[in-house]
């Protein structure tokens, strides 16, 4: 628990500073209509880097850090003139357009210098857990002033002006942002540095009229969805960003459905229906695929199965039970044989001063036997529950479409309409 | 016939004999999908041969990329040299594309440099763990200098059966590379006498054959699968064994990222060392020998370092 706590701290504190600049700029971003900017502003300064790079500047060098930052001001010139393109031109094509563009060049820059990949793999795959403290000391004065001038922007209304004032406004804001963005997505990576910027501000937008009240709901709920994140990359042992990621989806979903729910007055009888329906749905194209194919893949039944093992017992028979069971131990078994094999070989390599071909040849041989073991196995126990589907296709299937049509509600004014005629459906029999 | 005529005749024939010239002496035209197979190339084959590596120094090898002009380059070779073992995956289908049967699998000129190699971590098809998706083995098996004798060995072999006029040439100077290799193995072997059994660590899981050969021990992979970054509690893991072990050092690739294992490094007070896995992935690698001369100075200038 202490482990965790000191290695949670501080991503979740970088975290925290991050969603606070990035809100601010997402609600911007949202109402301009140009949500991919950051992701070009970040391929901009990782070209840069690359230019840098082939000049003779080494990465995290005061050289590298002016070049990526001269690209991203490039860039940030070029979107400022986004809101002058001809009428009917949508600003996110742009947007998308430069995105593909940039990415084009350093591509075709690494293959002149292979040794550049991995500076421009640095640039944008960062990671929120292995942040280093003085990062932060470094951003942290930098995204308050930037974090105020936007505000103070905001607040007198300098983005609506018209003409050249305008324009300058809105050069200022997208160099501010190409600052921001080459320094949070170094640290953070793109996926996440996206999410920080759209998400919260998305629900801010959801719950709240005035910039103020959108961008405290922003905080509020992006620093629960970073906390969750983090909590759930270290208990399900994940990988950070890719679950911090999942983590504020899920809170869009919660707010997008509680926003849908509030406006429908918490009508909770209609949203029960709504699942009903789709539960049953997905029971329907279950048990029709169930009777096509039961040897195939039962994603459903699958599923249901690795989470209550005693399933199988429902339609498995006694002596199917044993035959699973049996492969089962074995799996078990020739697996820890795999595992103390591996272990024995890598010590071998280093324990004893002699370096002894035989024994890792012998090694080999066991551990392809052991693994092929293991398949030949898995394919019995494979077999076993596809000869216990296929005995019960139909009886399963009937029950399936029985609890799905229960289920299922229609618009319809007479809800008894199907109810009355499902005991006719049942017997197609007497209807011949 | 007049003088005129005749000295026309010899000039004639001179001119023949002189674009003849070159086709006698061609050099034999090898292709190595990386830089350390096309350095052993060079070291059996001399200036008879005239290799290319497909990937070039500095990229990574198990995931580039072909070109067009790379068809072209297959188009002329008569032998190509690869790693086998699912590394160069990628090399198959150009091989389809040339069409030339002598280039592909089982041909005269396809030389797969791992055959007769001891592999390590073989696991079969199906299982995927530590850090290696390859149930082949693990396919950086020329970091053990001693299977440069295999690999040469399988080259040499191609060489001759395709250019037998030069055989006595290829067999003496792989013997010649072969006794210089034997002295420096035994260099670098009391060079890193004092890491034997030293416990490390390191990124992307390249190191058992030079780690069998040099008796390293490594404790662990921080990639828990090829290109992908470690999860917060298996880094909570790492770190407690680096502190338990006392784990003094990491050892990582210029490719690997850097923020990971500095992140580890710095928890757990290590330094870290970063080696060269193939000819040209650091400036000073720019062959077979200096490959290892490389490695073994920043490792030993490591652990120096990290002695209390």
């Amino acid at each position: 628990m202490k482990e965790a706590i000191e290695l949670l701290s501080l991503p979740f504190f970088a975290s925290l500073i991050l969603i606070g600049i990035h809100c601010q700029f997402g609600l911007q971003v949202l109402k301009r209509n140009v949500v991919f900017v950051d992701l070009a502003l970040a391929q901009s300064a990782a070209l840069g880097a690359t230019v840098g790079f082939m000049q003779g500047h080494l990465p995290l060098t005061i050289g590298a850090y002016a070049w990526s930052l001269g690209f991203a001001w490039g860039a940030a010139l070029i979107l400022s003139l986004i809101r002058h393109a001809p009428k009917g031109i949508p600003p996110e094509a742009l947007v998308g357009v430069l995105y593909v563009a940039t990415t084009a060049a350093s591509l075709l820059l690494i293959e002149k210098a292979p040794q550049g990949a991995e500076h421009l793999k640095q640039i944008l795959t960062g990671s929120v857990l292995t942040v280093s403290p003085d990062e932060l000391v470094h951003v942290v004065p930098l995204y308050c002033t930037i974090g105020f001038l936007l505000w103070l922007a905001a607040r007198r209304g300098w983005f609506a002006q018209a003409g050249m004032a305008g324009w300058l406004a809105d050069l200022g804001f997208y160099a501010a942002f190409g600052i921001v963005v080459t320094s949070s997505v170094a640290m953070a990576g793109v996926l996440l540095v996206f999410s920080f910027l759209i998400i919260p501000a998305l629900v801010g937008l959801l719950w709240a009229n005035t910039v103020g009240r959108q961008l405290t709901i922003g905080w509020g709920v992006g620093g629960l969805a970073a906390a969750a994140g983090l909590v759930a990359s270290y208990l399900l042992d994940t990988s950070t960003g890719a679950t911090m990621v999942s983590s504020f989806a899920l809170f869009l979903g919660a707010a997008l459905g509680g926003r849908m729910l509030a406006d429908n007055g918490w009508e909770m009888r209609r949203v029960g229906k709504l699942l009903g329906n789709l539960v049953a749905i997905v029971m329907l194209v279950s048990a029709g695929w169930f009777i096509a194919k039961p040897r195939a893949d039962q994603p459903l039944l699958d599923a249901l199965e690795a989470s209550w093992p005693a399933l199988r017992q429902a339609y498995f028979s006694p002596q199917e039970m044993e035959i699973h069971a049996d492969a089962e131990n074995y799996v078990k078994r020739y697996a820890a044989e795999v595992v103390r094999l591996t272990a024995l070989e890598a010590s071998s390599l280093w324990e004893t001063s002699s370096v002894d071909d035989e024994k890792i040849r012998k090694i080999s041989s066991f551990q392809q036997s052991y693994n092929e073991m293991i398949k030949g196995e898995r394919f019995v126990m494979q077999e076993t529950r596809s000869r216990a589907r296929e005995r019960l296709r139909w009886p399963l299937a009937w029950v399936l479409l029985c609890a799905c049509l229960a289920l299922l509600s229609f618009p319809s004014k007479r809800p008894g309409w199907l109810a009355a005629r499902l005991p006719q459906l049942m017997k197609p029999t007497d209807r011949v | 016939m007049s003088q005129n005529g005749r000295l026309a005749v010899r000039f004639l024939c001179l001119g023949f004999l002189l674009l003849l010239a070159p086709w006698a002496q061609a050099a034999l035209s090898v292709v190595t999908t990386t830089t350390d197979l096309k350095s052993l190339v060079e070291a059996v084959g001399g200036n008879r041969v005239s290799v290319v590596s497909l990937a070039p120094a500095g990229s990574d090898a198990e995931d580039y990329a072909p070109r067009p002009q790379d068809l072209d380059r297959l188009r002329d070779a008569r032998i190509i040299v690869r790693v086998g073992l699912d590394y160069d995956l990628w090399l198959d289908r150009m091989l389809r594309q040339t069409g030339n049967p002598a280039l592909m699998r089982g041909g005269a000129g396809h030389v797969d440099s791992s055959y007769a190699i001891v592999l390590l971590e073989v696991k079969g098809a199906g299982l995927s763990d530590g850090g290696h998706s390859h149930g082949a083995g693990n396919p950086h098996y020329w970091l053990d200098p001693a299977n440069a004798e295999i690999i040469t060995g399988n080259i040499a072999e191609a060489l001759v059966r395709l250019d037998p006029a030069n055989a006595k040439h290829y067999e003496q100077r792989r013997i010649d590379f072969l006794t210089r290799l034997e002295q420096r193995i035994r260099l670098w072997q009391t060079q890193l006498a004092p890491l034997a059994g030293k416990p490390l660590l390191t990124y992307h899981n390249n190191w058992p054959y030079f780690a069998r050969r040099f008796r390293l021990n490594f404790v662990g992979t921080i990639e828990p699968r090829s290109g992908v970054a470690p999860s917060p509690a298996a880094l909570s893991v790492l770190i407690r064994r680096m502190r338990d072990e006392q784990v003094s050092f990491i050892v990582r690739h210029p490719q690997d990222p850097a923020r990971d294992v500095d992140f580890l490094a710095r928890k757990a007070g290590a330094r870290v060392a970063i080696l060269a896995a193939s000819v040209g992935d650091l400036p000073q690698a720019k062959d077979y020998f200096s490959l290892f001369d490389t490695n073994v100075a920043a490792l030993t200038a490591a652990y120096s370092e990290s002695k209390p």
